[in-house]
């Protein structure tokens, strides 16, 4: 079976938060060849050629990312986006606790790419634990001189904030993460312009996720053939995949991009016994279900596009036939509904009627009127919001209620009169 | 320790914050959890010295704040207990979990137990789906809850032995927390024209079960000149062909 371990080499075996053991197994040593030795374009190069999209969620080339920055000296900034938040997902959290070296290694890695001299992380309010543990990586590394002024004697200075959240899904979304870092409300704002002309004060920015920088520090070492010649034609190299839901060994599981869908629920220990696969949401919270005529389809960005779903986060909940797909649709939606910063009227409203709807129907009083309602709303809803997370509202919801009609239609009032 | 003596003792960590960003208002959000970590949520005081310290209004950092789940604006209990209900979560049970947590408290959902020692909150994903159930006391993680370890639990912390150490608790908390939540200003029970309307076509329109408002929804006329990626389309096409070409560009 094709688990492979990459970024997750060592977790659970060493412990990589102390900087000794990390460099006893090549830690930093990327850092200092690249910054010695390479120009900040040859790192994007490198980076651009090994096909690395953006393990945030919306598969964007990161080579193609940075290269929108515009070429001269001025200020810019690379903010790493460790908020991770989208349910299901888990992986970055791992990583930012486990190994938490390897993530400040790929943030400077990536800063240097992009010729910046301030990098920002982001992290998740909730994770105080990994906070305070990304705190001491940073004095370890400062101690060591791999930031600060003057790094490895190169004349580069490259300086590094930890900032930390306080609760708010939506500031995991590039632009409402930079009104959060600013002190503000975080609200996405309206693009264009994108971050990479006018992003954080207002600066040329890049925001990228904390697995997508790790990624460099071993494209670095293997070179970015090694990286492309794994995966599938448009989806190279390998990804964490959050596996949870009902399999026996729920986990973060490293693979090449294109594993076959039915081998990463094999990876997790399978179904439990007797148990049967009813549906798969194979990107997290934001994505539609997959099925069981799924399960041999390659696991990459393709190919769960045109499944009608999305690899997103890459957090892959199984459910199998103990579950209520009105409760597990109504639970999606409320957490939509909860986390809609209230910009946007369809998604701000719709999030929260459509949650009052299904909430009928967890109680067994919907409405006859409700089914079709709910079929055309989801649509509705989507493609006219400022940012991805009204779009999200939708999906799951839709995907189930074709799938698994009776499900619904089980929880409608038999007196379908409209309550006065 | 009163507040004027707090922010004395605080206020150097306060500048340390401050010069660590490019713009002083960045440091907003750090700046309150500190107060909070001394304090045990977010004092009006608190609010008002970091509007000094940064020169803005207080109105400004009170709507800041206002918008972050984690910053209590009234005091809690001791230990806060926020239980995941995920979907991970509650495809693996939490449902019961949450039941479980409700009967041996006796308080529901962002509640406080009136001897001030819990309170409790049902929250969303945590990213510990693989250690499902599983939730935060006072921000530190355990995992894989069941009956017996929320027993031992909530035990030691009546008689304060639990590892976790509890909250600062420089005031009585009061039954919530919770001063408005923002998303009632604009609808739910307490928005303009939804409290009992009795003529759903009026005032925005929303009857009780906001049936008649998502029809508006589907009916209405679309506001926006076309969908988001249309829109960047005409705006910027090189974008747009990258965006078509492998997914969404935010
Ligand atoms: C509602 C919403 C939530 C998001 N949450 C996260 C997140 O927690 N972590 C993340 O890396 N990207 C998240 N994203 C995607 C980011 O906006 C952005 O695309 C990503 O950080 C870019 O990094 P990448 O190119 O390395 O993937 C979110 C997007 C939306 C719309
Ligand atoms: S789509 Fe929702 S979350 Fe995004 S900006 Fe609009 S209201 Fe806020
Ligand atoms: S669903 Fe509970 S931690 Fe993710």
């Amino acid at each position: 079976m094709p688990v492979t371990k990459v970024l997750t080499a060592g977790i659970g075996e060493a412990n990589l938060r102390d900087i000794s053991v990390y460099k006893q197994r090549g830690g930093y040593k990327q850092l200092e060849r690249a910054m010695r030795t390479m120009t900040p374009e040859q790192v994007l190069e490198i980076c651009d050629k090994s096909g690395l999209r953006g393990r945030g969620g919306a598969g964007f080339p990161t080579g193609k990312k940075w290269s929108f920055l515009p070429r001269n000296d001025n200020p810019r900034y690379l903010v790493c986006n460790c908020d991770e938040a989208e349910p299901g997902t888990f992986k970055d959290h791992q990583l930012l606790e486990e190994a938490p070296h390897l993530v400040l290694e790929g943030i400077l890695l990536g800063a240097y790419g992009i010729n910046c001299h301030h990098a920002y992380i982001y992290i998740r309010g909730e994770f105080k634990r990994g906070y305070q543990i990304f705190m001491e990586t940073v004095e370890q590394a400062r101690k060591a001189g791999y930031l600060g002024k003057n790094v490895f004697g190169t004349g580069y200075d490259l300086e590094i904030t930890v900032h930390r959240g306080a609760g708010a899904y939506i500031c995991g979304e590039e632009t409402a993460l930079l009104n959060s870092l600013e002190g503000k409300r975080g609200e996405p704002r309206l693009k264009p312009p994108f971050p990479a002309v006018a992003g954080l004060y207002g600066m040329p920015t890049v925001v990228n996720n904390v697995e997508t920088l790790a990624y460099l520090v071993p494209i670095l070492e293997n070179g970015a053939e090694w990286f492309a010649s794994v995966g599938t034609e448009r989806s190279k190299g390998y990804k964490i995949v959050s596996i949870s839901g009902h399999v026996q060994k729920p986990g973060n599981y490293e693979v090449p991009l294109g594993t076959p869908v039915r081998e990463l629920v094999e990876i997790a220990g399978g179904l439990r016994p007797g148990r049967k696969l009813m549906a798969i949401q194979p990107g997290g919270g934001s994505s539609a279900c997959i099925f069981e005529e799924h399960l041999d389809l390659p696991y990459d960005y393709e190919s769960m596009a045109k499944a009608g779903s999305m690899l997103g986060s890459a957090a892959f909940c199984v459910m199998d036939d103990t579950t209520d797909f009105v409760k597990a649709a109504f639970n999606l939606v409320r957490f939509f509904a909860h986390e809609s910063c209230g910009q946007c009227t369809p998604c701000r409203e719709g999030g929260h009627w459509l949650e009052t709807v299904l909430h009928r129907f967890v109680e067994g009083r919907g409405l006859q009127s409700d089914l079709d309602m709910l079929h055309k709303v989801s649509h509705e809803i989507t493609g006219i919001n400022l940012c991805a997370l009204g779009d999200s509202i939708e999906p799951f919801l839709a995907s189930v209620l074709k799938r698994f009609p009776e499900q619904f239609e089980a929880r409608v009032l038999k007196e379908t009169a409209l309550p006065a | 320790m009163n507040f004027p003596v707090l922010l004395e003792k605080l206020r150097p960590q306060c500048e340390a914050i401050i010069a660590q960003y490019e713009q002083p208002r960045s440091a907003l959000l750090p700046m309150i959890h500190l107060f909070q970590e001394h304090e045990g949520y977010a004092s009006p005081e608190a609010m008002r010295a970091v509007a000094e310290m940064l020169q803005l209004s207080l109105a400004v950092v009170e709507s800041t704040v206002s918008f972050y789940t984690l910053f209590f604006r009234k005091p809690v209990g001791k230990y806060v207990l926020q239980v995941c209900r995920g979907l991970a979560c509650q495809l693996n049970g939490a449902e019961d979990i949450h039941a479980y947590f409700r009967e041996r408290l006796g308080i529901g959902h962002l509640q406080t137990t009136a001897d001030g020692i819990f309170s409790y909150e049902e929250v969303e994903c945590l990213a510990a789906c693989d250690r499902a159930t599983c939730m935060q006391v006072n921000l530190e993680f355990v995992y894989d809850l069941t009956p017996q370890m929320i027993d031992q639990m909530l035990e030691a912390m009546r008689t304060g032995t639990f590892e976790i150490p509890p909250m600062a608790q420089t005031q009585e908390p009061g039954p919530t927390w919770i001063v408005r939540q923002d998303t009632q200003v604009s609808h739910g029970g307490k928005s303009i024209g939804a409290v009992d309307q009795p003529n759903p076509n009026n005032a925005g329109g929303l009857d009780k079960d906001g049936v008649i408002m998502l029809d508006r929804i589907i009916t209405q006329e679309q506001r926006f000149r076309g969908r988001t990626k249309e829109r960047l389309a005409n705006v910027e096409p090189s974008i747009a062909a990258i965006v078509d070409q492998n997914g969404s560009a935010h």
